[in-house]
């Protein structure tokens, strides 16, 4: 028997994937496109995986410059680094 | 008997032990005459030394090199038994053990006691043959005239050591007439690249032919100081009253090197000598420029300083520099000290700017700003409002006054010449106007603004333009401009208010993942600059899905394009596979949707 699409009401996802805003972006940027059933949640799996290569290379850019708190320049220097490589 | 037998065998010490007992073999026949006188020692000592004896008693050049020490003292030892140990046995017996016995590693040694010894052997019988067969068969494509003849299997393991060095040697020096310094060189070659295998025969010996030779390029380090240092004193060399053209070009690059970290100093390649004062956008350079040229220069620098600052700000306002340019080349020729005045309410300008410590950086977006804030203003407010601001703002910047304000007065009657174009100037750049040029300033804005008036209406759609973008630009350092502020990227649509929300609301749903994989505190901009990029990131992420969907000829994004995506991003390899990775980070749901599974009833969901 094939599972269902939707998941039933009781069942309550951690970290659900805000599929609605991630269409809708697409939408916005595209319009002339469309994206798939599941392309979202891929995309949304391409976006945690960014989150995550980001947080990484903040912290260590924090952790060279021997600060206990995150600031806007480890971001910003971090985010050139991944932002190069998830240009694909 | 003894030194005749030495003698006689002078060429067998050259070759290896193996020529040489086979050599004895051969004349075993001969040699009984030895049994008579001498009959001694051990039979197995003796075939041993008797050999060796031989070879050593000659003094050759020979350097044992695995025998060494053993040899040589056999040899001494057999130099006194020389004769008697044969009556043992039988010589061709004995040496026949020596020959079973010895071992064949000694060939090494004897090429260099075979090189050397060649040219006195080349006429002797075969023995020699043997004896330079190493050397024949290492030189043959070298020297194919070469007398001696193909050797012995023995040198044959020598062949291929020697090679590259022989080769080397043979290329280096040609074909020589003797072949003894050959044999040496190749002889110390060999001994050099027998102790490395490979040895790259780099010239032990002088490089006849450069093109074998592998010299790393000779790089000169460049001393930057130094060629600045000449960059500046050939400027000053050069600065002599008359030579405007030259000197601002070679004073200005290495200014602008030094001091200019600003983007947007232009090198001012081929700038015209243009002492067009209306020079409204003058950058710190200018004022810089000033000073310097207040300390070192004569007043003759001063255009070259109108040159600087002439041309450092072209770039941000091109079109209505334009014909400023053109007017400046014809004005600068005549009018030298006039040329100054134009830059200086630039200057004063400048020095009004808030970054007036020569903060490259801002100064030219400042100067350029404000002057095409300030002409936009005149051309609407008046021309009055023109001197009032010269006069606040010259009260800024003294150094450039002094120098220029002697030749404001000057300038004032000069420019009535050039008046179209020092007008639309001068009503741009309001400020500039430093102390003592307030006066002359003063004097010259309300003659020359009354006639400009419709001058400049007319030139103030051109300016206008061009004012707004390096205002634009400028505002973000200044905030005194009322201009509007550039839009930020994403907002498209009117009414940031419904647009940004639920957009921000989303971001933060990544944002707060962002914070919780830092697992550190972080500060509240932090948090703002992860939202930027990642709205750099969707836009990104759009596109190449876009490409990617064009690429395959379809107009709808499925997943293949985001495996695609995920595999040129490198997040998916052939180590790591997309099933994996969504196994890894979404949650079980998602992955019942992503992934085919198979289920009860020969069924596959997601249908593939």
């Amino acid at each position: 028997m094939a599972f269902s699409t939707t998941v039933s009401q009781r069942k309550h996802i951690k970290r659900k994937a805000p599929r609605g805003f991630l269409k809708r972006v697409f939408k916005r940027q595209k319009p002339h496109l469309r994206l798939e059933t599941s392309g979202d949640l891929l995309v949304h799996l391409n976006c945690l995986l960014f989150v995550h290569r980001l947080a990484e290379e903040t912290r260590m850019n924090a952790f060279e410059n021997k600060c206990g708190v995150i600031k806007k320049e480890h971001v910003q220097a971090a985010a050139k680094v991944i932002l190069k490589k998830s240009r694909g | 008997m003894a030194e005749a037998m030495a003698d006689s065998y002078n060429g067998d010490s050259e070759p290896t032990t193996r020529t040489l007992l086979r050599r004895v073999l051969d004349t075993a026949d001969t040699r009984t005459p030895r049994r008579r006188r001498s009959a001694r020692v051990g039979a197995q000592k003796a075939l041993l030394e008797t050999p060796s004896s031989r070879r050593l008693s000659s003094p050759t050049k020979m350097n044992v090199r695995r025998h060494s020490h053993r040899v040589r003292s056999i040899g001494r030892l057999a130099h006194v038994h020389t004769s008697g140990n044969v009556e043992e046995q039988t010589p061709r017996t004995l040496l026949k053990n020596i020959l079973l016995t010895a071992p064949e590693s000694s060939i090494m040694r004897p090429e260099s006691v075979v090189k050397p010894v060649p040219t006195p052997q080349v006429v002797q019988s075969s023995r020699r043959d043997s004896s330079r067969g190493s050397l024949e068969l290492q030189l043959p494509e070298l020297e194919p005239p070469t007398t001696l003849a193909l050797g012995l299997l023995a040198p044959g393991r020598r062949k291929q050591r020697l090679r590259l060095s022989v080769f080397q040697q043979g290329m280096d020096q040609g074909l020589p007439l003797s072949q003894e310094p050959r044999g040496n060189a190749s002889a110390s070659s060999l001994t050099s690249s027998l102790n490395l295998t490979f040895a790259t025969p780099l010239q032990p010996q002088s490089v006849q032919r450069p093109g074998l030779a592998r010299r790393p390029p000779t790089r000169r380090a460049v001393d930057v100081g130094a060629f600045l240092q000449d960059l500046r004193d050939t400027s000053l060399a050069l600065a002599s009253p008359g030579d405007s053209l030259r000197t601002p070009v070679a004073t200005l690059p290495a200014d602008t090197v030094l001091e200019d970290t600003q983007p947007f100093s232009q090198p001012l390649v081929g700038r015209s000598p243009s002492g067009y004062h209306s020079l409204t956008c003058l950058s710190h350079t200018e004022v810089e420029d000033a000073e310097r040229a207040v300390s070192l220069r004569t007043q003759s620098s001063g255009p070259r300083l109108q040159n600087h600052s002439l041309y450092v700000c072209p770039a941000e306002s091109p079109g209505c520099w334009f014909l400023l340019h053109v007017r400046a080349e014809s004005v600068l020729d005549q009018d030298t000290p006039n040329k100054y005045h134009p830059g200086k309410p630039a200057e004063l300008l400048a020095g009004k700017a808030k970054k007036v410590d020569a903060h490259a950086v801002s100064f030219p977006n400042n100067s350029s700003a404000i002057s095409g804030e300030d002409g936009v203003e005149p051309l609407q407010d008046g021309v009055d409002e023109e001197a009032e601001e010269r006069m606040e703002e010259s009260l800024s910047v003294s150094e450039v006054m002094d120098t220029t304000g002697t030749q404001g007065s000057v300038r004032t009657e000069k420019s009535k010449r050039h008046r179209e174009m020092s007008e639309a100037v001068e009503a741009k750049e309001p400020e500039g106007s430093s102390g003592d040029e307030d006066i002359s300033g003063r004097r010259a804005s309300p003659e020359l603004a009354s006639s400009t008036t419709e001058f400049l209406q007319a030139r103030q759609p051109q300016f206008l333009e061009p004012a707004l973008p390096p205002s634009t630009a400028v505002l973000s350092s200044e905030p005194l401009e009322p201009l509007p502020t550039r839009l930020p990227p994403r907002a498209r649509t009117p009414g940031p208010r419904p647009r940004q929300d639920p957009h921000k609301t989303g971001l933060s749903h990544y944002v707060k993942l962002f914070s919780f994989y830092a697992k550190m505190p972080m500060e509240k901009k932090a948090l703002e600059m992860v939202e930027k990029c990642l709205d750099k990131y969707f836009q990104h992420l759009c596109d190449d899905l876009e490409v990617f969907a064009a690429h395959a000829g379809r107009k709808t994004v499925k997943p293949e394009d985001l495996e695609l995506l995920m595999r040129r991003q490198g997040l998916v390899n052939d180590q790591v596979s997309l099933h994996v990775l969504v196994e890894r980070y979404l949650p079980l749901e998602y992955r019942q949707l992503l992934i085919p599974c198979a289920f009860s009833g020969n069924s596959v969901f997601p249908a593939q």
